[in-house]
């Protein structure tokens, strides 16, 4: 399979950047990793006139960590390169187990955080050849009217499909977007749209350049439990992130956040409501589970049935609250 | 000649690395997709997007005006029949009249890149007029009407019906009887290279007209491909050469003509230049050939002492579109009942179904596999009935070779019974069984396999191998042999095989492979019949040569011929010690070996010059040992050339009963494997983890243990895919999952240590007494895992694979827990029927194009969960 024919553009800043998506607006596709873009555009879900491939940008991959504010991660910071940070390692652990979750150490060599965060959604009726595509019928996230996994419908369900933003979310993280005017920052939780087909809240003419994580999520434990099939590769079907600020046992603070199975990653209302103020047991971390499964909406967009992608939310939402309150879960 | 000891061999039974491995590793190897030829063009296949339909118009002539094509191909262009069997000649190069499963060959766009051929695609329009469509094979056996092949009415491309022996007295005098329904889901290959063809014509410069066709292709049967492009193309044999570069795996779906092997041949005919077209990893999947899913209704009876006194199967095969290796596939599923365990009473149906999917075909283990996860499921379920433990109640039905089973198969080396020894004793069978905790079991399974057909599928009297080796002047021995190399190792194998017949070190030979204008006839790699075939043969051939190497150094030694004795490139007289090559080769060359073939002076622009080192020898009188080099070059002085030939039948006692369809089963021999599975279920989450596989595999002879181990734990492995998560998941004749990302195979993280023991029974008629290797070992891992999963958290799998929302499934069933609906209304447990994806192609009346009556607009989607 051939990739589509396109212009390669190769900024050298973010201003740069920026003004071909500007001027470019609806023939552009921005290439960071291109993990993910680059197969899509062979099963020509994409076939921008022109590519831009944003590495040659200065700056844009490091961690920088400032005190009393936070850290900050540029968008082209890799994923291995996360899963490395002793520092995140040890002050957010969430997004260490998050990170380490993702596809294989070969594609998280060249994945970046931005692009995790742009991941675009993902659809079994979707992610397939144009060939496939066109024996089904296409669907109304790509070429059509149709929707094989709510049919009659008008929403597209496709799942979001990326690990770290369900840790990100714990983490009340905030990304810089640049745009012709400038920058502005936006919290995670207010960046995605929960459509499949418009999953994210940045204009056609902005980008993300670094994600930050304040200070005050620092030193929270936390963990992150991924349903797959395959122990490696795989995209997640359901992922669980938790984050927990405990005093002594006591939970002062509670963050759960869910991704893959809705169009966008969820933080669970509620979740520190029940875990607040009490030590962490089986039984509320179990009460946890059943509040994240309701918030889960899994459909028919992976090979996996949706009764058992939400039953998994609840029982890897248990154990992840267990892990990150250190408690081994009892089978 | 008698059985050597195991010490005496030099070559034979050792560690050899593969002689293909070092160009393998670098990447110097060079595959069918790494070739090219001056002037090449690229063809690329369109499909059909529709389950069935008629074909009404083809217009390519936009695709045409396209800068950069320079050729449309469609069916008419070479239409007639083909198909790897004589009595399944259901194919065309493209789609002639009609398309059969989504994804069929209906033209192929011959342009000046990829690309270009690409977008061609997009622009030929192709008018179809929908048909109804088969998808469930216990449908579409109903059917009367709109058959998929017109000859084939019901949709049933074979049916057997076998009874052996007494099965209703067998059951009459069972004490216990158990009756259940298994279904296996469909596998695919997945080999790591996509398949590839690259077609070049010679064609007369004065006439224009096409005249020798050379074909390179990743096949694993090039003589089977030779003959079918004759038949094809309207071409002899004799015009057509092919030769198969490096394979990178087989796995069996490479045994037969793959449509782009002949579609290149036809393109490159139409547009007068070299055609390569390598599929893309989807078209990999369509063009399948995999293991079909199968349905088996099967009931054993045993006795209160375990033995089995009755064994009836009736067999489903899901089967698709074409015949393929099909009516083979649904023979071995019956006749493969017999030769592991002795079975008095055996009662076969056997049906083997057309759908309109991709074809099945032939699959490591073929036709064996999912039925032995059937038998070797019922028969742990009959062993806790009668309180018998699995490994008691398979020792108490062996063999008892050499015999002829019930339905006529030949067995004389059994190693099964040390197999089972030795994976009970290693895995500490009898001790940890009991004590593992909870959720965490050990389970018990073994299976066999055929080293190759005795009957092929030819029908024809040819031995089924033949070698031919020549000997160069200064001790190079070059084997040419028709044997592929897949990737199994088969040139090593020839290679160890030669050089201990001949008593020369691995380094003299090159084995020259696979080329059909090179090399004598070999109907292929399949079946696991290359080691036991080609290889005796090989052995035949080097036996040839080495008598008249023999007569010569006879006359040197001064002795009998009887007593030359060759050995790592020393030829000398019995009773005398093979003294090191070194110290020989110093004194009959005067100069200092190297490992290599030694260096010959004198030897300028092909021409043996005045006191070379032949000279030296024929002024020599007799002595009592020489090189190898100066023997051949002797035997030479007498002969001329040295070449030597063997070939290899099946002989007629191996070649089973005479009902019909009794040809398929029979073997010269067969291989047997016992596996102990340990696995842990995870009760939440219905997760099998598989920690280890003890594995057992009695290949005759270990020809080349590492290789042998490496086949094995690739069989095992395999099996693990089939076991746990490797399935084709199906939405009305689509393929959901066609792609690596989707259609699980497993990673490297969740394959388990799998230790493997080579049990050696040697076959009386194996070369070196070798047998299979590569396939048996496969089918026990699947009833293995299944019975680790019952003794772990008490359920009985009865349909593979037992992927973690199944088994779950099962788990919350038999504890009673809250019904969750996870399997798309298909009980793990006890499955009847097809498990559909669950999404919808249809919704009142909007959808793809279809036919009326297609069973995708039958169903009226249901509202989803979720929302």
């Amino acid at each position: 399979m051939s990739l589509p024919t396109f212009k390669l553009l190769r900024p050298r800043t973010v201003e740069e950047a920026v003004g071909m998506l500007h001027r470019y607006q609806d023939e552009i596709q921005i290439c960071a990793g291109g993990t993910d873009l680059i197969p899509s555009m062979k099963q020509r879900l994409f076939s921008p006139k022109y590519l831009m491939d944003i590495r040659g940008i200065e700056g844009l991959e490091r961690i920088r960590v400032t005190p009393g504010l936070g850290v900050e991660l540029g968008a082209l910071t890799t994923l291995t390169a996360v899963e490395d940070s002793g520092f995140i390692h040890k002050h957010y652990p969430v997004l260490h187990e998050a990170v380490k979750t993702v596809a294989s150490p070969i594609l998280r060599n060249m994945g970046t955080m931005g692009g995790n965060i742009c991941l675009d959604t993902r659809c079994l009726w979707y992610n397939q050849s144009l060939q496939w595509r066109k024996s089904c019928g296409f669907c109304i996230k790509k070429d059509g009217d149709l929707c094989h996994v709510a049919p009659g419908g008008k929403k597209c369900w496709a799942a979001f499909s990326a690990d770290t933003p369900a840790a990100l979310l714990c983490l009340s993280a905030e990304v810089n977007i640049a745009s012709p005017s400038g920058f502005r920052r936006v919290a995670i939780a207010d960046l995605y749209t929960n459509d499949g087909v418009n999953r994210i809240k940045i204009a056609k003419n902005e980008m993300i350049t670094s994600i930050y994580l304040p200070e005050s999520s620092a030193g929270y434990s936390g963990a992150y439990k991924k349903l797959r099939i395959r122990g490696s590769i795989d995209y997640p079907l359901a992922g669980v992130a938790v984050a927990l600020k405990r005093k002594g046992n006591i939970v002062e603070d509670a963050k759960v956040a869910i991704t893959g199975v809705n169009p966008a990653p969820h933080l669970v209302p509620d979740a520190l409501h029940a875990l607040a103020g009490r030590e962490v047991n089986e039984h509320s971390a179990m009460v946890v589970g059943e509040l994240a499964s309701r918030v889960a909406k899994p459909l028919t967009t992976s090979l996996l049935t949706p009764e058992y992608r939400r039953e998994m939310v609840r029982v890897f939402t248990k154990r992840a609250v267990m892990a990150a309150a250190g408690a081994e879960f009892s089978i | 000649m008698s059985e050597p000891k195991k010490s005496e061999f030099s070559v034979i039974g050792k560690p050899v690395a593969l002689v293909d491995s070092a160009g393998k590793s670098t990447g110097q190897g060079k595959y069918a997709d790494d070739l090219s030829a001056p002037g090449m063009l690229i063809g690329k296949i369109l499909h059909s997007h529709l389950p069935h339909a008629l074909i009404k118009k083809i217009d390519a002539s936009r695709a045409l005006a396209l800068e950069g094509v320079v050729t449309v191909v469609i069916g008419k262009d070479a239409p007639n029949t083909y198909g790897i069997l004589p009595v399944g000649h259901d194919e065309t190069a493209l789609a002639v009249g009609k398309v059969r499963y989504v994804g069929d060959n209906v033209a192929c766009v011959v342009a000046e890149s990829e690309s270009i051929a690409e977008a061609a695609l997009e622009l030929i329009d192709v008018e179809y007029e929908p048909l109804p469509a088969w998808f469930d094979p216990e449908d579409s056996m109903k059917s009367q009407s709109n058959f998929i092949h017109e000859q084939r009415p019901n949709n049933i491309e074979k049916d057997y019906h076998h009874v052996f022996g007494d099965p209703d007295a067998g059951f009459a005098v069972a004490d216990v009887v158990l009756e259940g329904r298994y279904i296996a889901n469909e596998v695919t290959h997945a080999a790591m290279e996509p398949h590839c063809t690259l077609a070049a014509f010679e064609f007369d410069s004065q006439t224009g007209r096409e005249g020798r066709l050379t074909v390179q292709s990743s096949t694993q049967v090039p003589y089977y491909l030779q003959h079918k492009l004759s038949i094809v193309l309207d071409m002899p044999m004799s015009q057509i050469r092919v030769i198969k570069p490096l394979v990178g795996g087989g796995f069996g779906g490479k045994s037969e003509i793959i449509p782009l092997e002949i579609i290149a041949a036809v393109a490159a005919r139409k547009a007068k230049a070299p055609v390569k077209i390598t599929y893309t990893r989807e078209e990999v999947f369509l063009a399948h050939r995999g293991r079909p899913r199968t349905i088996i209704d099967l009931k054993t009876g045993v006795k209160k002492d375990g033995s089995i006194t009755a064994v009836a199967a009736k067999v489903i095969q899901d089967g698709g579109a074409y015949c393929s290796y099909g009516v083979v596939t649904i023979l071995y599923s019956g006749a493969l009942l017999g030769a592991l365990y002795d079975i008095p009473n055996i009662k076969y149906d056997g049906f083997r179904v057309l759908t309109n999917k991709p074809a099945c075909g032939a699959m490591r283990g073929h036709g064996t596999v999912n039925v032995r996860f059937a038998f070797e499921s019922q028969l742990d379920e009959l062993a806790g009935k009668i309180n018998m433990d699995p490994v008691s109640i398979r020792r108490k039905n062996l063999l008892k070779p050499p015999c002829i089973t019930v339905n006529g198969l030949r067995v004389q080396s059994y190693g099964l019974p040390e197999c089972i020894d030795v994976v009970a004793r290693e895995s500490k069978w009898a001790e940890r069984r009991t004590k593992l905790g909870k959720g965490r079991g050990l389970g018990m399974a073994c299976s066999h396999y055929v080293s190759g057909a005795a009957s092929s599928i030819i029908r024809s009297d040819m031995p089924h191998s033949t070698v031919n080796i020549k000997i160069d002047r200064d001790g190079g021995v070059i084997v040419y042999t028709g044997a592929s190399d897949i990737g199994q190792g088969s040139d090593t194998m020839v290679a160890q095989i030669a050089a201990e017949v001949l008593g020369c070190k691995m380094n003299r030979i090159k084995v020259v492979a696979a080329d059909t204008d090179l090399t004598p006839v070999d109907i292929g790699s399949y079946s696991s019949r290359v080691t036991f075939m080609n290889g005796n043969a090989t052995m035949r051939a080097a036996e040839d040569i080495k008598k008249r190497i023999v007569a010569a150094a006879a006359k040197k030694l001064a002795c009998a011929p009887e007593d030359v004795l060759m050995r790592d490139n020393i030829v000398y007289k019995r009773g005398v010690e093979p003294v090191e090559s070194k110290s020989i080769l110093q004194k009959v060359l005067g100069t200092s070996p190297s490992d290599k073939a030694p260096t010959v002076s004198g030897h300028v622009e092909g021409q043996i010059l005045r006191g070379s080192v032949q000279q030296k020898r024929k002024d020599e009188g007799p002595k009592e040992r020489m090189s190898f080099e100066e023997a051949v070059t002797s035997a030479m002085d007498n002969t001329g050339a040295l070449s030597g030939t063997g070939s290899y039948a099946p002989p007629v006692e191996a070649k089973g009963g005479k009902h019909k369809g009794g040809g398929v089963g029979p073997s010269p021999a067969y291989s047997y494997s016992a596996q102990v599975a340990d696995v842990s279920v995870d009760e939440e989450t219905g997760e099998v983890t598989v920690h280890k596989i003890w594995a057992a595999h009695d290949c005759g002879r270990a020809l080349n243990p590492v290789s042998v181990e490496g086949q094995v734990i690739g069989s095992v492995w395999m099996g693990l895919g089939q076991a746990l998560q490797e399935e084709f998941v199906w939405k009305d004749g689509l393929l959901m999952n066609p792609t690596m990302l989707e259609y699980k195979s497993p990673s490297s993280t969740e394959s388990p240590e799998i230790e493997c023991f080579i049990v050696e029974s040697i076959d009386p008629e194996g070369p070196f007494g070798a047998k299979e290797a590569s396939e048996g070992s496969l089918a026990a891992a699947i009833p293995a895992v299944a019975n680790a999963i019952y003794d772990a958290v008490g359920v009985r799998m009865r349909e593979s694979p037992f992927t973690p929302e199944r088994v779950l499934a099962a788990i919350r069933a038999k504890n009673g827990q809250k019904k969750i609906e996870m399997t798309n209304r298909v009980d793990p447990t006890a499955p009847h029927k097809l498990r559909e994806h669950g999404g919808s192609l249809w919704f009142k009346g909007r959808g793809p194009q279809r036919h009326a009556d297609d069973p995708s607009r039958k169903t009226t989607a249901e509202p989803v969960a979720g929302d």
